[in-house]
């Protein structure tokens, strides 16, 4: 067996401890004694080392690739799981939004549409201007002392009918917003004048749904639609005006 | 199951001859960007930073068997130290441009951890390695098989589909004094090795 050195078997049995207490004694004996023995056995141990370094290399190696996979994946573990779960909410969300949004369009009734889209009209003073007896009530919110004094006039202005008309639109007195609205129209028209034009077809168009109306107030809002320059353009969306038609059609 | 470590129990893991696999996993989980990071911005490709990841993992786990981590630092900040190094390193051997020589050395003084006789023994490694490289396919599965894996004789008789457990004991006898003439043919390798030591 041994083809190399007359000790290279010994060497080897001792780097692998398989040498018991004489032969143990007798392997160092010689390699004190003999530099050529004890170069070969601190060569046989690079060698034993160098093969331990090299598995290790090799199983680096291997858990490398696996590792490299598991980095390199955009996502990975828990941002993976976040991931997902982000994307089941977000299509639940997108799911529960369409719904809203059907349920909200078949059940666009007039006095609905109308509720949600009636704010009190905000009086701007003019600087300068002394308040009238209406603007000082609706200002003070005495809606129904307004109605009342609005009732004995017997040539209102148009702001009178202004004032009068969201009165009654906050008192929920629809139709009789109506005729205050309209009166002030007449009153624009027979004196050629353009008093609170843009804000009437807004309030009127309300007045309408709020009184039922649907057909009669679409042309209105149709027409605040479709200029973006009138100072409700922003009030009367798309999806609004469908759910305006919806409720003319099934009225 | 992704497992967490201390860097005492890292050290423990990795130390030990039992399979340190998830402690080098770990070890990817939370120190390959940074090193990946710092090599892509010092003149290194991603190709760069795996090779360079695997190096310093490697003689991570040799200075811990050999007990020259002192523990003056987190085992991540002497990673990074260790990465840093033998990137720059790297670098030096490739010798891209003067400048980077300049900073090489500027860097290696102003580091406050000894990763210098890391240095060493990875010029070493890779001529072990290159010496084991050449070694037959056989002699290498039963070198691993009985060094690394510590695999008995019976086993290994098992495994390589050998006659009988002397068949085996003889060639892996011949095996390693195969691998002990090749590194003996290299008086310089042997003599730096010795130099480490």
């Amino acid at each position: 067996m041994n083809e190399y050195s007359t000790h290279t078997e010994l060497l080897i049995r001792l780097l692998d401890g398989e040498l018991n207490e004489n032969e143990l004694a007798a392997a160092k004996k010689i390699i004190a004694e003999n530099p050529s023995v004890r170069e070969e056995f601190e060569n046989l141990q690079i060698a034993k080392n160098a093969v331990h370094t090299y598995g290790l290399k090799t199983t680096i190696g291997s858990i490398h690739k696996e590792m490299m996979q598991e980095i390199k994946s955009p996502a990975t573990g828990l941002t993976r799981k976040i991931f997902h779960y982000g994307l089941r909410i977000a299509a639940v969300l997108i799911v529960l939004f369409g719904l809203s949004a059907v349920y909200q369009y078949l059940t666009a009734t007039p006095e609905k549409l109308f509720s949600e889209n009636f704010h009190a009209y905000e009086l701007h003073k003019t600087r300068g201007s002394s308040n009238t007896t209406l603007e000082d009530l609706y200002e003070e919110g005495d809606l129904n002392g307004l109605i009342q004094q609005y009732d004995q006039l017997k040539s209102p202005e148009a702001k009178d009918c202004f004032l009068a008309g969201n009165a009654y639109l906050s008192t929920h007195r629809s139709s009789n917003a109506i005729e205050a609205f309209t009166r002030l129209e007449r009153i624009n028209k027979t004196n050629n004048t353009h008093f609170f034009e843009e804000d009437v077809e807004y309030f009127l168009a309300l007045s309408y749904l709020g009184n039922n109306e649907p057909a009669k107030a679409l042309p209105l809002f149709e027409k605040i639609h479709s200029d973006p320059n009138h100072p409700f353009n922003s009030a009367v969306s798309s999806w609004f005006l469908l759910k305006i038609k919806r409720s003319v059609s099934v009225h | 199951m992704k497992m967490e470590f201390t860097d005492a129990g890292l050290i423990q893991a990795l130390r030990s001859d039992a399979k340190p696999d998830a402690a080098i996993r770990y070890l990817y989980r939370t120190q390959f960007r940074i090193t990946a990071s710092y090599i892509r911005q010092n003149s290194g490709t991603i190709e760069d930073a795996e090779d360079i990841f695997q190096e310093v993992i490697l003689v991570f786990i040799e200075i811990l068997k050999k007990d020259k981590f002192r523990g003056e630092s987190s085992v991540s900040t002497f990673l990074y130290a260790l990465s840093r190094n033998i990137w720059l390193n790297e670098l030096n051997k490739r010798d891209k441009s003067k400048k980077r020589d300049k900073k090489f050395e500027i860097e290696k003084g102003t580091t406050d951890l000894d990763v210098s006789h890391a240095i060493a023994n990875r010029e070493i490694n890779i001529q072990l390695m290159e010496q084991m490289d050449k070694l037959g396919e056989t002699c290498r599965k039963i070198l691993l098989a009985f060094y690394f894996e510590s695999m008995s004789m019976r086993e290994i008789l098992t495994s390589l589909n050998y006659e009988n457990e002397q068949v085996v004991r003889n060639k892996k006898y011949k095996c390693l004094k195969q691998l002990e003439i090749m590194i003996a043919g290299q008086p310089t390798l042997v003599k730096n090795l010795k130099s480490v030591l």
